[in-house]
């Protein structure tokens, strides 16, 4: 029960077992995925295209709003679902023997269907705005290659963390409120003061949306195109938030390895 | 014959905290003072060993520490000291159930159960129809668990536990709630299991039953082993010691 392909397997059963949990009693079903990213975008289009009319620093700010809305989504959800996804999971964990791992993986993998749903529906919508797709575009699969790992290390850190400490689950939902006004979604990124730049900058997350971005709009979006690479100035900075995502993600397996041989008891 | 269990001096000691850590709060309002422990050892030193295609029966009153040994056999549970060695594939049934999904259907949680215990998609779809026919559960497939009856969930859970393929059965009270119907149908799994040469290990209160299938029982009593033997003594023992007093 140790192989790759049984790894895959449970993922991929269990992960979709999960994804269509969370649809079953609603009769608007799979529905709901969409309208969730849709009505975030709604508001804030409204709000700072319109009213306080911030979009006219960017050429493309449907675009770049939908973009870091969809990011945002999935990296939240998948946190959420993963933090209290053991605690949750107790009664399986205490009665069959397998790696405790697989239930959060498992969540990650059911809010990453929820993602690519979304992504679909967002592609739909750049091809009837006639985006010209770039080679560069493939970028972005290494981005959220990144932005997944990073996902699934905070995830696996804090949903081991949930079991010793149920204050977790608090933090968490008082941080994830604050990163979404914090995290240069709904507002370019260029008016922060170069501090708090830095300081935004050693989020993964907000690297990978900013990347995205400028992968995906060609740089059109003019002063807010900053990466990493600009505020931390030279290509190591660039370097900077993809070490705390290994950093992330190797601390987490190690803490996991470790707890997860007494899940089973504590809970 | 080989034997299909080992267990050498396993230990298990849980510390039951008088007052639980769960929030930051308590770390900072006291955080000098170390948590007062209440040590329980379940386990003291525990060795034993199960022959291949054995039959084999542990009784003991509440609180003897039979389900640690279980999960420690299932490998759910890491012992503190000691060894443990199970030869070929096992199943285990602990607690009325193999971990069941209230909120999911039957049909989710026997893919899911059976995903996890390790069977491919094929193996799966040749046993779905087999796990749901000896449940006799048919009609309830996609219904929530929640509102399944601890009868019902017992028969779909033993249902899962015999049909992923298996050397060792880890049976834990697996009679307790189920009717008298489903009672025979168990009876009839432990007599095929012991032509088969499955090797079973079998926690039960019913010590009739202990003196009907097993070829050896084994007293539990305070997390030591108090006898090892013959089901007829044992069972004498067991009513001597623990049911008279």
């Amino acid at each position: 029960m140790t192989g790759i392909a049984y790894y895959l397997r449970v993922l991929r059963v269990v992960g979709a077992i999960d994804f269509k949990a969370k649809y079953t009693d609603a009769a608007l079903g799979y529905v709901w995925s969409l309208v969730k990213p849709l009505a975030y975008f709604a508001v804030l289009w409204l709000v700072f295209a319109h009213l306080l009319l911030t979009a006219n620093q960017t050429d493309d700010f449907t675009v770049f709003l939908l973009i870091g809305i969809l990011l945002f989504l999935f990296f939240i959800d998948a946190v959420s679902a993963m933090l209290p996804s053991i605690v949750d999971g107790g009664a399986t964990l205490r009665r069959l023997a397998f790696p405790p791992i697989m239930i959060p993986l498992s969540a990650s993998v059911a809010i990453g269907i929820t993602f690519c749903v979304n992504v679909s529906a967002f592609a739909v919508f750049a091809a009837i705005q006639r985006v010209e797709p770039r080679i560069e575009w493939l970028l972005v699969v290494p981005l959220l290659a990144e932005l997944y790992l990073f996902t699934v290390g905070l995830g696996l850190l804090l949903s081991a963390l949930y079991v010793r400490f149920r204050d977790v689950g608090q933090v968490w939902e008082l941080a994830a409120q604050l990163l979404f006004f914090a995290s240069a979604i709904f507002y370019p990124i260029g008016i922060l003061p170069d501090w708090a730049q830095k300081v935004a900058f050693l989020n993964p997350f907000v690297q990978v949306m900013q990347d995205i971005r400028h992968v995906v709009l060609g740089g059109a979006s003019g002063p807010n195109d900053l990466t990493a690479g600009d505020v931390f100035a030279g290509a190591g900075g660039r370097l900077i938030p993809i070490s705390i995502v290994v950093l992330v993600f190797v601390a987490a397996l190690v803490f996991f390895r470790r707890e997860g041989r007494y899940f089973a008891e504590r809970l | 014959m080989a034997a299909a269990i080992e267990v050498s001096e396993v230990s298990k000691t849980f510390r039951i905290p008088h007052e639980q850590r769960t929030f930051f709060k308590e770390y900072f309002l006291h955080p000098f003072r170390r948590p007062s422990y209440e040590r329980n050892e379940a386990l003291k030193a525990v060795t034993f060993s199960v022959e291949s295609g054995e039959f084999f029966g542990v009784i003991g009153p509440n609180g003897s520490g039979k389900s640690t040994l279980l999960r420690i056999l299932a490998g759910i549970y890491v012992p503190d000291s000691g060894r443990v060695r199970v030869r070929g594939l096992l199943s285990p049934f602990i607690e009325l159930g193999v971990g069941f999904n209230p909120e999911l259907s039957a049909r989710d949680n026997i893919r899911m159960n059976g995903t996890l215990a390790g069977l491919t998609k094929r193996e799966l779809e040749a046993k779905f129809d087999d796990i749901l026919g000896f449940s006799e559960l048919e009609r309830f497939v996609d219904q929530k668990l929640k509102n399944y009856s601890s009868g019902m969930l017992v028969r779909l859970a033993y249902s899962i536990a015999i049909q992923i393929p298996f050397d060792v059965l880890l049976l834990d009270e697996v009679l307790a709630v189920g009717d008298e119907a489903f009672q025979e149908k168990c009876f009839a799994t432990f007599d095929s299991f012991k032509e088969e040469g499955k090797t079973v290990v079998f926690v039960s209160h019913a010590l009739d039953l202990m003196e009907r299938f097993c070829d050896r029982c084994l007293l539990l009593q305070s997390g030591m082993v108090q006898a090892l033997g013959s089901p007829h003594e044992v069972a004498d023992l067991y009513r001597e010691r623990v049911l008279v007093g």
